[in-house]
């Protein structure tokens, strides 16, 4: 059944850096697994904790945030914020018991498009043996 | 020592001068075991305020009232609000002024320092008496309970039955005040974070059964919102009709509005409400633990943001509310953030 | 039907029910709830007062009344969901509990009647149980025209008597309950009967708490809703839902579409409690709330309970559980709030 399974990752992507860098991985013909949803958002510091709990109830398998590196945020210090604040939705999120495999921040570039693939590739790895997330989904 | 009566003439002397336009405190509870919140405006009633260990309730979440209440007032009395606090409860205020929520002139503080008590929990007075009923609670010398049952009284160390919160408290005393009551005394603590202890050493599996079992027993009552100092807004999303609604809304608009918990007490949305309200007070839970006592079903709240309070003493080197001129935990970074867990 | 059962017998009762859907108190940590049970074991009859009352199987806090499915080119396929089929009993009621279902009987039963509550009522057996020991240091029961032995709302009323139950039933609906285990009930003696008529006697008296001359609050209340009492009586009051939610005789509702999936449009329409002193439960679309602040909810409680529910169906909407009083975070006193009433101005 596991074997099967094809989890459903959803990837909060900065539209200045790591949107641009998925982009890259697109046009530069990158393979990597089909398995992202990803919602552009305008910084990594705009995503609110509420986004990532919803996402989680409505049936992600996991959740990536993913922004600029530090000191290359279009905000000046977007990322920092996000920084903070995801490092306590981790915290609360583990601490619940959600199995932190499936929450996942990374920083990538506009020109990391193979970072991106990189990351994708290993969280869909991860997510397979973990099966699918019903802790926190709605329509159990 | 605390001496009532000296806690009773400052109330009197600033009624009397007109320097707030009331005091809110704590009088005797009528059945209930524990103290009850007052709110004095004649200078002649200032003997009903006490202060002993059952005043337990955290008595900012009426400042907040009060200052939501002015606001609808076409000429709201701007005096400041006589508050009695203990040590937990100032940092309360602490963060409400470091949140400009309210002015530091806004309050008129009455600090009361818990010395080497703190409060008692009337959970832990019920199991000590294995579920006899209780007919009257007094506070006695020598940090004693008297508590009377139909076999009699019985004698209880304050100590014993102190809440969880107390035996974890960093500061006993105000940290901000305008009249101090009774002494700084220093205490050790030596676990600060032990309630939290054992959830954090179990497996995930284990500490996703807790949980669960405890939040599926949610009814959603909002009590522990409607308790918290720090929940002042306007909104909650936990209500969810927070979209504007005009002539010009189309029915499918209607629909389609964001909806982020729905209301029923389904354990996905009961996980979603308590998740927020833990992010909510990331940094601004002064563990006052007026959730935990509040609920109706008791269900553990105080752990769930004692966890944040912990990430952020750890993780930030954040400590709540001991200085409102800092900026607010979420509201600010340093270069030497921990981010071990980004790719 | 009056008979006996030894307090060995009871599973043996309750083991032979096999086509209920049995429900008792079960004790977890340290509080009570009524749940299903299985085992009957793990029911607990000597309990205290219940968090919530029986009321939440009768009128579950969420209740499912249709499900919606609308594809694209195509009708919307509705559904109505009615509550299973089943035969649920219900064992250790509280007497005021039993009452207060009677009260929402009469909300619920008003033409043209609402199927879902009808339905889980209807098919519901109340086993009830003398308090023979006030469950709760906060129950006035006797003020409102109840006792702790009170059989309103009740198929079968057990009342302990040591080490057995006196089990009485007036209902056809108890009487088949009876019937279900017959040979584990046996007939009372005559001293049974004197000693059921004395703990009922002494049962009355062990209830401390008590308002007196109702109808006179009532009368005053109709007075008072412009009157400053309510600004100063909810000055505590935290405006939570722990006092409706608790009360066995609350009965308000909000219905939602919970949207389970957008396209196809998929989902269920809900009902789910609400409560008065909930800012949202009279807000109106245009912005407009008229109970703006606690003091206008607080008013709301009490008017509705002691004054509205008076005129609307001739009873108060209070069973004297004295829920609201002991879960109260701020110790707001219904009994203290209805004697300030008697004496205010």
């Amino acid at each position: 059944m596991t074997k099967d399974f094809e989890p459903t990752i959803v990837a909060f992507l900065c539209k200045w850096c790591s949107s641009a860098g998925s982009d890259l991985a697109g046009v530069s013909r990158m393979k990597y697994p089909p398995n992202v949803i990803p919602i552009t958002v305008m910084c990594s510091g705009s995503v609110s904790p509420l986004y990532i709990f919803n996402a989680f109830q409505k049936g992600a398998d996991g959740v990536l945030v993913s922004g600029c590196h530090p000191g290359d945020c279009h905000y000046i210090k977007g990322n920092f914020y996000a920084r903070r604040r995801i490092a306590l939705v981790k915290e609360l999120l583990d601490f619940i018991g959600l199995e932190s495999e499936r929450f996942k921040m990374s920083w990538v570039s506009a020109a990391e498009g193979t970072k991106y693939t990189e990351i994708i590739k290993d969280f869909v790895k991860e997510l397979k043996p973990l099966g699918p997330q019903k802790k926190l989904r709605r329509d159990q | 020592m605390v001496e009532m009566e000296q806690l009773q003439k400052e109330a009197k002397e600033i009624l009397k001068q007109g320097k707030v336009k009331f005091v809110i405190g704590y009088s005797k509870g009528s059945q209930n075991l524990t103290a009850t919140p007052v709110f004095i405006k004649k200078p002649e009633h200032t003997s009903r305020l006490i202060w002993d260990p059952t005043c337990v309730q955290n008595l900012v979440k009426f400042i907040v009232d009060d200052k939501q209440k002015q606001s609808r007032e076409k000429k709201p009395d701007e005096r400041p609000v006589g508050i009695v606090v203990k040590g937990c409860d100032s940092r309360a205020i602490n963060v409400l002024i470091q949140e400009k929520f309210i002015d530091r002139d806004d309050v008129y503080i009455l600090g009361l320092s818990c010395e080497e008590l703190g409060v008692v929990d009337e959970k832990k007075i019920a199991q000590k008496l294995e579920g006899k009923k209780i007919e009257k609670i007094e506070f006695a010398k020598k940090n004693n309970l008297i508590v009377s049952t139909k076999d009699g009284e019985k004698k209880i160390p304050v100590k014993d039955v102190l809440a969880d919160r107390c035996l974890e408290c960093k500061a006993h005393f105000p940290v901000i005040y305008d009249q101090l009551f009774g002494e700084e005394t220093e205490r050790e603590v030596k676990e600060p974070y032990k309630s939290i202890k054992k959830t954090e050493s179990q497996s995930p599996k284990k500490r996703w059964d807790f949980w669960k079992e405890q939040l599926e027993k949610c009814i959603r009552c909002y009590a522990c919102r409607s308790i918290c100092p720090m929940c002042y807004c306007d909104e909650c999303v936990a209500d969810s009709i927070n979209m504007a609604v005009t002539a010009e809304t189309t029915a499918e608009e209607k629909a389609q509005k964001i909806k982020w918990i729905e209301r029923s007490p389904a354990l996905s949305e009961n996980i979603g409400y308590h998740l927020i309200r833990a992010i909510h007070l990331a940094g601004r839970c002064i563990d006052c633990g007026e959730c935990e006592r509040a609920c109706p079903v008791d269900i553990p709240l105080r752990l769930l943001n004692k966890k944040l309070e912990k990430a952020a003493h750890e993780l930030f080197d954040y400590d709540v509310g001991f200085d409102h001129k800092k900026p607010s935990l979420i509201s600010s970074f340093k270069d030497e953030d921990p981010e071990d867990f980004i790719r | 039907m009056e008979k006996i059962l030894t307090k060995k017998e009871f599973p043996s009762w309750i083991k032979n029910l096999k086509s209920f859907n049995v429900y008792g108190p079960v004790k977890k940590d340290a509080l009570w709830e009524y749940e299903r049970i299985q085992d009957p074991d793990k029911l607990d009859l000597n309990f205290k007062n219940t968090v919530l009352s029986p009321k939440k199987i009768i009128f579950p806090q969420r209740e499912v009344i249709l499900d919606f499915n609308h594809k694209k080119k195509g009708k919307p396929e509705i559904q109505e969901a009615l509550p299973e089929e089943t035969k649920n009993v219900i064992f250790g009621v509280r007497p005021c509990d039993a009452r207060a279902l009677t009260l929402t009987d009469k909300v619920f039963e008003e033409e043209p009647g609402d199927k879902y509550y009808l339905r889980r009522r209807h098919q519901t057996v109340t086993v009830g149980l003398t308090c023979s020991d006030p469950p709760s240091e906060n129950c006035f029961c006797t003020s409102l025209g109840g006792s702790p032995h009170s059989t309103e709302g009740l198929d079968i009323l057990m009342t302990e008597l040591n080490h057995k139950y006196y089990v009485h039933s007036f209902t056809d609906k108890g009487r088949e309950l009876m019937k279900a285990a017959s040979d584990v009930f046996k007939n009372p003696s005559e001293k049974d009967k004197k000693d059921l008529k004395q703990v009922h006697k002494e049962s009355e008296k062990k209830i401390k708490r008590q308002v007196k001359e109702l109808s006179k609050i009532t009368d005053k209340l109709k007075g008072m809703f412009d009157s400053p009492f309510w600004d100063e009586e909810s000055m505590s009051c935290l405006k939570c839902g722990i006092c409706t939610y608790l009360c066995p005789t609350c009965h308000c509702f909000d219905i939602s579409d919970e949207v389970l999936s957008s396209s196809p449009l998929k989902g269920q329409r809900v009902r789910t409690w609400d409560t008065c002193q909930f800012p949202y439960f009279t807000m109106h679309s245009s912005g407009h709330n008229p109970r703006p602040d606690k003091s206008s909810r607080l008013r709301q409680r009490i008017l509705h309970k002691f004054s509205y529910f008076v005129d609307n169906y001739d009873d108060y909407q209070c069973t004297g559980c004295g829920r609201c009083i002991s879960k109260c975070p701020v110790d707001i006193d219904i009994i203290e709030v209805l004697e300030k009433v008697k004496d205010y101005e």
